[in-house]
């Protein structure tokens, strides 16, 4: 019996060593790679200020390509995002850019109403326009996704961006478990940010 | 039948590491591991690289290390089906006018299948914070159920046993009301991760050592009634081994186990609260609860064994 003992106790130490060790290595699994630096861009705001690539440094950013009066899955990743938006309420280092495809119908005015109207109350989440072609070739060249199409064939994906302006990592915006993955990773870059 | 008892001791060990790496899957944050069920990113074997990733699943969801501790987790869960499988099949041939053993194995068998669906069913739901919950409230009902099993077959190899020794009979309202405390323990012990977990989703920068302080009231109820579950485990104990005429072996070790493992809970429970919440701290608080949930049940069936063979 009392080699029993010790055989359990033995057994169970190792089993701890063995868990820490499997959770300190599912800590460190969360590395996002740096994939490439936004280039160039000058856009517009839905309150008409200039925002460039330079404002995404010292911030951590989610960007989306969307248009307003799209009802195909952009109400889902408009609801995808507002809620990272929510959730992140008082995190300054953490923005949220939407880009227009639809420049001509999203006005200004238009973007500012729309922001209104799903609950953006504070200056985290931009909405970006500029002229059709900018548009295009800051998504095709810049953001390696297609611009064809445009508006309808926009992408649906949420891009991840640190607060060096580098392309970290790409999200389908659609996708609720994926929009989980993407938080987990915002409070990683975050954190890597801060220390 | 030795053999019955050996696959009846190997289903209880193996569903005890079951939980333990059930724990492991929570702290480590592995449950969506594997996006999709049974098979993971729609292969039988995890895939090793990004490009293997099926074009339905976000690629972003792949994450190897994760993917591989949740699979371990459905793997073994396949291998306690498969130990009980043929316990029942020993066990149906053997014991089948047998109740006591025969209707707690076919309950453990369907249950353990229950808990494969519930697993499919957590998958698809993102982690639901209550299915969660129940899928680790069932783990400790299988877990019972065949360590019940366990001790009964050894009891009828071994029907001498606990009838040299006599314990006070009126013990049954004690057992009841430890037994329900602790269910309502871990409960409220689940209760108050799955709050931290909400808390922590809702806000995701903050501290943890400031997550315990967003927690509701149910903190303290867990700590009190810990208490309890310490005085009602130190007076069974009283009773079982200072107040009995020759208890067995099985039955003084178990009380002492008991006491010993809830002061443990105690060290780690504070350690949690007061210190930081630590992901194999946390592992460990859940695992040592089954255990004494288990210890519970065989002290329980030992004390009635002999209490029914005096009667």
């Amino acid at each position: 019996m009392n080699r029993f003992f010790y055989f359990l106790i033995i057994f169970v130490i190792l089993l701890g060593l063995g868990a820490d060790w499997v959770i300190k290595k599912a800590n460190r699994s969360h590395n996002i790679p740096v994939l490439k630096p936004v280039p160039e861009f000058s856009f517009f705001n839905q309150r008409g200020e200039r925002f460039s690539e330079k404002e995404l440094r010292n911030k951590i950013t989610v960007l989306d390509f969307m248009f307003t009066s799209c009802t195909g899955p952009c109400p889902l990743m408009t609801s995808n995002m507002l809620s990272l938006y929510n959730d992140f309420t008082g995190v300054k280092d953490v923005q949220f850019i939407s880009i227009t495809v639809d420049p001509i119908i999203d006005t200004q005015d238009q973007l500012k109403e729309y922001a209104k109207i799903i609950g953006v109350s504070d200056n985290r989440w931009h909405f970006l326009r500029s002229d059709i072609e900018a548009v295009k070739v800051l998504k095709r060249d810049g953001f390696m996704l297609f611009a064809d199409d445009l508006p309808q064939g926009h992408a649906i994906k949420f891009i991840l961006i640190d607060q060096n302006g580098n392309i970290r990592k790409y999200f389908d915006g659609t996708d609720s478990g994926s929009n989980d993955v993407l938080k987990k990773d915002i409070v990683k870059l975050v954190n890597e940010y801060r220390s | 039948m030795k053999s019955f008892r050996t696959f009846a001791i190997l289903s209880t060990a193996l569903t005890y590491l079951l939980i333990f790496i059930g724990g492991m899957v929570r702290v480590s944050g592995a449950g969506m591991g594997c996006p999709d069920w049974p098979k993971c990113f729609g292969r039988w074997i995890p895939p090793t690289n990004i490009s293997q990733i099926p074009d339905h699943i976000d690629p972003a969801k792949f994450n190897i290390v994760l993917a591989w501790i949740e699979y371990c987790n459905r793997l073994l869960g396949a291998v306690v089906g498969f130990t009980i499988l043929i316990t029942l099949i020993i066990g149906l041939r053997y014991y089948s006018n047998v109740n006591r053993i025969k209707v707690p194995l076919i309950l453990a068998f369907v249950l353990t299948l229950f808990q494969g669906w519930l697993g499919s069913v957590l998958v698809d739901t993102l982690l639901n914070p209550i299915t969660i919950s129940l899928h680790l409230l069932f783990a400790l009902i299988i877990v019972m159920l065949l360590l019940f099993i366990s001790q009964e077959s050894y009891y009828m190899e071994h029907p001498e046993s606990e009838v040299k020794s006599m314990y006070p009979d009126d013990m049954k309202k004690y057992f009841l009301l430890m037994a329900l405390v602790l269910f309502v323990e871990i409960v409220l012990g689940t209760e108050i991760r799955g709050g931290l977990e909400m808390i922590r989703k809702e806000n995701p920068m903050v501290e943890s050592q400031f997550l315990l302080k967003m927690l509701g009231p149910f903190k303290y109820a867990h700590t009190i009634l810990g208490f309890l579950i310490t005085f009602l485990s130190i007076y069974i104990w009283y009773k079982l081994v200072k107040k009995s005429h020759k208890p067995s072996v099985l039955m003084v070790q178990t009380s002492t186990g008991i006491v010993l493992l809830i002061l443990c809970q105690i060290v780690l429970g504070e350690i949690l609260v007061f210190f930081k919440v630590i992901p194999l701290i946390q592992l460990f608080h859940l695992w040592i609860a089954s255990w004494i949930l288990g210890l519970v049940s065989i002290q329980y069936v030992a004390w009635e064994r002999s209490v029914i063979f005096y009667e």
